[in-house]
């Protein structure tokens, strides 16, 4: 091959690739008008929101027409992107679309609490629209470096975001936090990530299975120094995505970020965020699996990570939720139970790797296996998508309050049902659905992720205890959140507390409303939703 | 016609839809009236008619159209039909014609069924290939019963939870008869509710502080919760699935529940209306038990079969019983197989199987929830404390809606019951009816005896259906809500016009103040009480009410039982002494209220005829109640509803082993006919005759023979002592327990939940204290060590920063040792 050939090659490559490439494509190029609109003063006129909604509509509109692009009978299951750094599958749209759409639903909240100011606008909106194209890079990485620059390009603009607010020092404390141990984390996991490529010759995550298969026969052992070696490899990059993810013992800049950085940040940084890194882990978890249930000579190895994941869920779950207990800010409250929610999610994850990776004596079947593990993951999807409303309507509320009452201390919403009833029902509805209360969405997700953890349970003792402590988890959860609304609702109203006045007719009452309705709705009407979930779950394992 | 079937399905499913949906719609306008608009509007009372009314043109829409697309095949009439309609009979007779020269065989073995004289050489004898079998049916003939699904709610693995249709003639039949009986009580309610019309309403029996008490009248409400009512009932014809029955069956008690508890000021109703909840709930749990068992074992809740991706999933009566109707034991008998649709003698896997004891265990829990509903023996002391919610609410639950769901329910199930519980069914009817009509020759209030004549007709009902007279039992079902739905709407005007007295003592002679009203109920206590004119005959027609028509087939069905099973000869006496007991306590109503001269001149004075917004309702109802089973078993209705019987029902059921019992077949029954009837009418008669003679001529005075039976009496009065039996055998000691229960809750279990709470609080600190203590000191620690080497970075110390960044080096290294002790 000469290098004309080479080069033409690659134009051909990148020629098909870009229009799938295009919802990224489109938030690039919103970016590039952005920073025009700041050079060029045009935002006095014209506010940098407007262009990133505009930027954001169009991104989430071509996302969203590439549904069209997958029917049940095709054959081609994925397609490789840029010579194999990206994949496109039905994985990577249903993301797309989330975080597109997620993006979306922050921008309206950011337009309506005004929390950057009209100069600032252009930036800020560079930086939600750079970390959501990190996002997006995440959950269709093909490829260990892609894994690496996707998640660095994520991570910085954030650092950005949570030290948002200048004036305050809190805000630059925890962005100053959040830049040196992300920067941490993310040298562990590139330490992981060159162990891997080192051992295995490449870094391709399709190649990278097939080389494992070839490894194992060669390396079965746990003894083998070799096989030590690559699972030390495996762990420091699920610590690059456990940061992310904030689970224990990874999460100790989430509350300190949160408590920092403006609420919309934090619902932001909480759901686009972790959405793009159970994505990326669940990638990562099935190149290393291969797609199809317990037939890899390192299945051992992979059940070990399974539970070793279950146990991190649980131990992050509990933690999560055992230290909300005795917060008195809403956001650091909502931290907590940031990272207890990544540990429920977290089960489906170590629920799907026991399930593929455990030993096939039982004589249960290959196909069945796989089924099991397709409800894992359509489970996770439908979470987090009940999470996207369930914990954006949170922040939101907390951004809504906050502009009124100028206080983010749990203290300050005694009496809140009596000033804004719209308010506090949404509150009500939306903290009950992260309990995971019928009839709302929280409840269904949580039932579809235990019952991909009871399967697992039944082929390996540790899931039980994952699955018992999950079930636990879900009462003392109700404690805290309960709390929040014992003051909402029964604490009287101080005397001369500030008025918070957010009515129904107003910017922010419609937007809320329209944040809650969907959490009854996903509680309601399942199927919609998970039918789409399952499709997409399927569509992973086919081929 | 499979296209032609699916288009005719999927119509009648959208006519009953509309019809189903449009009282939910009522409800969700009318329960805000009270806010929209002002409490003296009847606009919510409009709106409600305007959603039944259309509702029941949508039900006879779909009735009419589904007979005129199957030619009217199900009422081919076995013998000429000499009643109206004379196109509609020619019609008839021409398609039967057809019918009978395109199968000649199939035809003839219909009118041997239907021939009276036709010498029956032996009971239970198979008549046959009577042909009810789908597959087997004649090509032209549409299929009995549709089904469909409307939306599935979700499916979780192999749960799959929807919301499913399934329509045959029964389900046509109940959604005209609900949807009539509702409209004319909704319309009746209108007059009858007419003083909630007002910002103040005085409750007079009521008692405050400061007299009576006073509270905005409550007229929209009513409605609305009559709209949800109908709905709930509606969809639980509707239903196309076990659970979707299920949350219907808890919408419908729901609803009763707010019913009767409409005056909630007084004790008594909320009492009652607590009665009536959880009364029902002792049956729900055996009915929630029998689901659990059916769902174990037959992995699916829906009646009928469903086609997914062209594979047959079978519904629950298709994997029980084949085209025959029979069940499939095993060698040993200890279980029946159940046909999941795979072809299980390929070896693809094996069939699944049900032990016998739990089909037994399930079809008891699922009667047990009818039981409850249908208050039969023994939770039937609800129903008659239910007479404390309005009148017409009172006709609706005892007509058309709450008490017709058990019965109803038993039919539908009725392929799922084995003999055995088909025997339990009957036992439980026997004893009701007759206990209840004891209890009804000795009540004074003229709804009390209405509420227990309801029990002891529903128990009527049950023992059709147990003893194998699956058309006998409903042909009762919807027969007794139009004679019944009229007597207490009847009674409702009497309360109306003599302001809210309701014991008969009182009454007497009001015939000539409201002559409507009591001429309407004479038709109702005929029709209950089964008179008719023997020898005569019109058109061909015995001059007869409904009652009689659908009594004298239970009656018929119970005798034959009788004779094949000698041991149960009760099954035949009870049924046969009750019908003369009704027709004793119901002309003493008559008598009481109606006839004689007036006992308190008071009520008397001041009673009057009601408006016609109450009497059009009573004359239509009483039209139906006279006429709707004209023709008796070749009548239209019965012919009707009997085109959705169970497989196999027809032939009846040779005593086998498990169970050793005999059904009698259809055949066997008709050899009977006469005989019943005779009997049945000659015991009315006296039963009628007795009561004339006590109340209307006076020749005896009642007032003596109490005090000859005092103690009967006392016994009767006393409702048999039920209440105060359950009260010494479930309340008390329940007390006692829960006053165990609660010292030790107080002592013990508050203890033990302190402690964990306050164990709790303290993890949850100690957690705190582990991440600010423990893990920020070992940091600390290591961050001193630290801080000697590197002090200039002093500057940029910011507390805990450089603790979090040790921490992910820390938590590497952890758990790669936890992972080495573990992989090790």
């Amino acid at each position: 091959m000469n290098f004309a050939e080479l080069i033409e090659r690659l134009t051909e490559n990148t020629q098909n690739s870009l229009p799938l490439f295009s919802p990224e494509l489109c938030l690039v190029v919103t970016i590039v008008a952005l920073l025009f609109v700041r050079l060029l003063g045009i935002d006095r006129h014209l506010p940098g929101s407007i262009v990133a909604i505009i930027g954001t509509v169009a991104g989430l509109a071509l996302a969203a027409l590439q549904w069209r692009d997958f029917h049940a009978d095709d054959t081609v299951t994925s397609v490789p992107l840029f010579t194999g750094l990206l994949v496109y599958d039905p994985f990577t749209v249903f993301f797309r679309v989330f975080l597109l759409l997620f993006l979306l639903f922050v921008e309206y909240l950011t337009m309506i609490s005004g929390i950057p100011d009209q100069e600032d606008a252009p930036d800020f909106y560079v930086l939600l629209l750079g970390s959501t194209l990190g996002m997006s890079l995440m959950v269709s990485a093909n490829h260990l470096l892609m894994v690496f620059l996707a998640v660095e390009m994520t991570s910085v603009p954030s650092y950005a975001m949570v030290g948002f607010l200048k004036g305050r020092r809190l805000s630059s404390e925890a962005s100053l936090k959040y830049v040196v141990y992300g920067a941490g984390a993310a040298g562990v996991m590139l330490y992981g990530i060159s162990l891997l490529a080192g051992l295995l010759g490449t870094a391709h995550l399709p190649a990278m299975g097939a080389a494992l298969v070839e490894f194992g026969r060669q390396h079965s052992s746990f003894g083998d120094p070799a096989v030590r070696t690559l699972a030390f490899g495996i762990l420091m990059v699920l610590v690059g995505v456990a940061f992310k993810l904030s689970a224990f013992p990874f999460h100790f800049w989430c509350p300190d970020a949160f408590e920092g950085a403006p609420a919309e940040v934090g619902g932001f940084l909480s759901v686009a965020s972790k959405g793009a890194a159970f994505a990326l882990l669940v990638r990562f978890c099935l190149a290393l699996v291969g797609k199809t249930a317990g037939d890899s000579p390192l299945s051992h190895l992979y059940l070990n990570v399974g539970v070793g994941l279950g146990v991190m869920a649980a131990v992050t779950t509990t933690f999560g939720n055992l230290a909300a207990y005795t917060q008195k800010n809403i956001k650091r409250l909502m931290a907590y139970s940031t990272i207890a929610h990544a540990g429920y999610m977290l089960m489906a994850v170590a629920a799907m790797m026991v399930i593929l990776n455990a030993p096939a004596g039982d004589g249960t079947l290959v196909t069945a296996r796989t089924a099991s593990a397709v409800s894992c993951i359509q489970g996770l999807l439908y979470y987090l998508v009940v999470y996207f409303f369930m914990n954006l309507s949170v922040f939101a509320i907390v951004a809504l309050v906050r502009n009124q009452t100028y206080s983010e201390e749990i203290a300050d919403y005694a009496g809140l049902v009596k000033q804004s009833p719209l308010l506090a029902v949404c509150l009500l509805v939306s903290m009950f659905s992260l309990v995971g209360m019928p009839p709302m969405g929280g409840f269904v997700g949580k039932f579809m992720v235990f019952y991909g953890v009871l399967e697992a349970a039944q082929l390996h003792p540790v899931m039980w205890v994952v699955f018992v402590v999950g079930l636990l988890n879900t009462a003392f959860s109700l404690f805290y959140y309960l709390r929040v609304l014992r003051n909402v609702f029964i604490s009287p109203l101080p005397e001369g507390a500030r008025p918070v006045d957010v009515p129904l007719a107003s910017d922010g009452g419609r937007y809320i409303l329209f944040l809650t309705l969907p959490v009854l709705v996903l509680g309601i009407f399942v199927d919609p939703i998970s039918g789409v979930a399952r499709d997409v779950a399927t569509w992973l394992f086919r081929g | 016609m499979p296209s032609d079937a699916t288009q005719l399905g999927q119509t009648l499913s959208t006519l009953l839809t509309i019809a189903w949906l449009l009282p939910l719609a009522g409800f969700a306008i009318e329960i805000f009236g009270g806010f929209w608009g002002t409490r003296q509007s009847k606009a919510a009372a409009y709106i409600a008619v305007a959603c039944i009314g259309t509702a029941f043109l949508c039900s006879v829409g779909a009735l009419l159209y589904w007979g005129d697309q199957t030619d009217w095949a199900a009422l081919q009439p076995h013998h000429g039909s000499g009643h109206g309609e004379a196109g509609q009979a020619e019609g008839d007779a021409r398609a039967a014609a057809e019918h009978a020269a395109a199968h000649p065989s199939h035809a003839g073995e219909e009118v041997d069924v239907a021939d009276h004289a036709q010498p029956v050489s032996g009971a239970g004898i198979p008549a046959g290939a009577w042909e009810h079998n789908l597959a087997n049916a004649p090509e032209h003939a549409a299929p009995k019963s549709f089904s469909g699904t409307f939306y599935v709610l979700a499916g979780f693995g192999s749960l799959r939870v929807a919301i499913d249709w399934y329509i045959d003639s029964l389900t046509l039949v109940m959604f005209t008869m609900v949807t009539l009986v509702a409209s004319l009580i909704h319309l009746f309610a209108i007059g009858y509710m007419s003083d909630e019309l007002t910002d103040d309403h005085e409750d007079h029996q009521v008692q405050t502080a400061h007299g009576h008490l006073h509270r905005p009248g409550r007229f929209s409400r009513f409605f609305a919760f009559l709209s949800l009512f109908s709905f709930s009932m509606l969809g639980l014809v509707l239903a196309g699935n076990v659970f979707m029955v299920f949350v219907f069956w808890e919408l419908v008690g729901v609803c009763s529940y707010f019913l009767i508890g409409f005056y909630v000021e007084r004790k008594s109703a909320s009492n009652a209306a607590n009665k009536a909840f959880i009364m029902n709930r002792v049956g729900d749990f055996g009915f929630l038990i029998g689901l659990m068992i059916l769902w174990t074992y037959f992995g699916t809740f829906q009646f009928a079969n469903r086609v997914e991706d062209g594979v047959v999933m079978p519904g629950l009566f298709d994997m029980l019983r084949d085209g025959d109707g029979n069940m499939h034991l095993s060698d040993s008998g200890a279980t029946v197989l159940l046909d999941d649709g795979s072809d299980a003698a390929a070896g693809i896997h094996e069939a699944p199987t049900i032990p016998y004891f739990l089909l037994v265990a399930a079809g008891l829990g699922i009667f047990a929830g009818c039981v409850g509903k249908s208050a039969q023996f023994p939770l039937q002391t609800w129903l008659p404390d239910a007479m404390e919610g309005p009148t017409p609410v009172s006709a609706l639950v005892h007509s058309a809606t709450m008490v017709a769901a058990g019965v109803y329910l038993t039919g539908r199930f009725y392929p799922m019951f084995t003999p055995e519980v088909l025997l339990t069914i009957a036992y439980i009817g026997c004893i009701t009816l007759f206990l209840a009509a004891t209890i009804a020759v000795v009540a004074t209030d003229i709804k009390r005896v209405l509420a227990y004549s309801t029990i002891s007709q529903l128990g009527y009902m049950m023992l059709g259906l147990g003893v194998g007279g699956w058309g006998a039992g409903l042909f009762h079902l919807i027969t007794h809500a139009f004679f019944k739905s009229l007597m207490f709407l009847a009674s409702g005007s009497v309360i109306y016009g003599c302001h809210h007295v309701q014991e008969m003592p009182r009454m007497g002679g009001l015939w000539r103040k409201m002559p409507i009203t009591a001429f309407t109920m004479l038709v109702g206590v005929i029709a209950i009480a089964g008179l008719a004119i023997p020898g005569i005959s019109i058109f061909g027609e015995k001059i007869a009410f409904s009652g009689y028509h659908s009594k004298d087939a239970i009656v018929a069905t119970a005798m034959t039982f009788a004779d094949l099973n000698r041991t149960h000869f009760l099954l035949f006496y009870a049924p046969l002494i009750g019908a003369g007991i009704t027709s004793f306590y119901m002309f003493r109503l008559w008598f009481l209220t109606f006839a004689g001269k007036p006992r308190d001149q008071h009520v008397y004075d001041h009673a009057h005829e009601s408006p016609r917004v109450m009497t059009v309702p009573l004359i239509v109802l009483s039209m139906f109640a006279a006429f709707v089973a004209v023709g008796g078993e070749e009548g239209k209705l019965f012919l009707l509803l009997t085109n959705s019987e169970p497989a196999g029902v027809a032939n009846g059921l040779v005593a086998s082993s498990p169970s050793n019992l005999a059904l009698p077949s259809h055949e066997a029954v008709h050899a009977r006919h006469a005989l019943a009837g005779t009997f049945a009418l000659v015991v009315a008669a006296l039963g009628a005759l007795v009561a004339c003679v006590f109340y209307g001529l006076r020749l005896v005075n009642p007032a003596e023979v109490q005090r000859q039976f005092a103690s009967l009496h006392t016994f009767l009065i006393e409702k048999w002592w039920f209440d105060e039996l359950y009260d010494m055998m479930f309340v008390r000691p329940v007390h006692v327990v829960a006053k165990w229960c609660s010292a030790c809750d107080k002592y013990v279990f508050d203890g033990i939940l302190h402690g964990l709470a306050k164990g709790t609080v303290l993890v949850a600190h100690w957690d705190r204290m582990f991440d600010e203590q423990i893990v920020d000191g070992l940091v600390n620690w290591v961050g001193r060590v630290t801080y000697g080497t590197g002090s200039l970075l002093r500057l940029l110390q910011t507390g805990r920063l450089r603790q979090y960044v040790m921490f992910i080096v820390v938590g590497v290294v952890g758990i790669w040792v936890i992972v080495q002790i573990f992989a090790s």
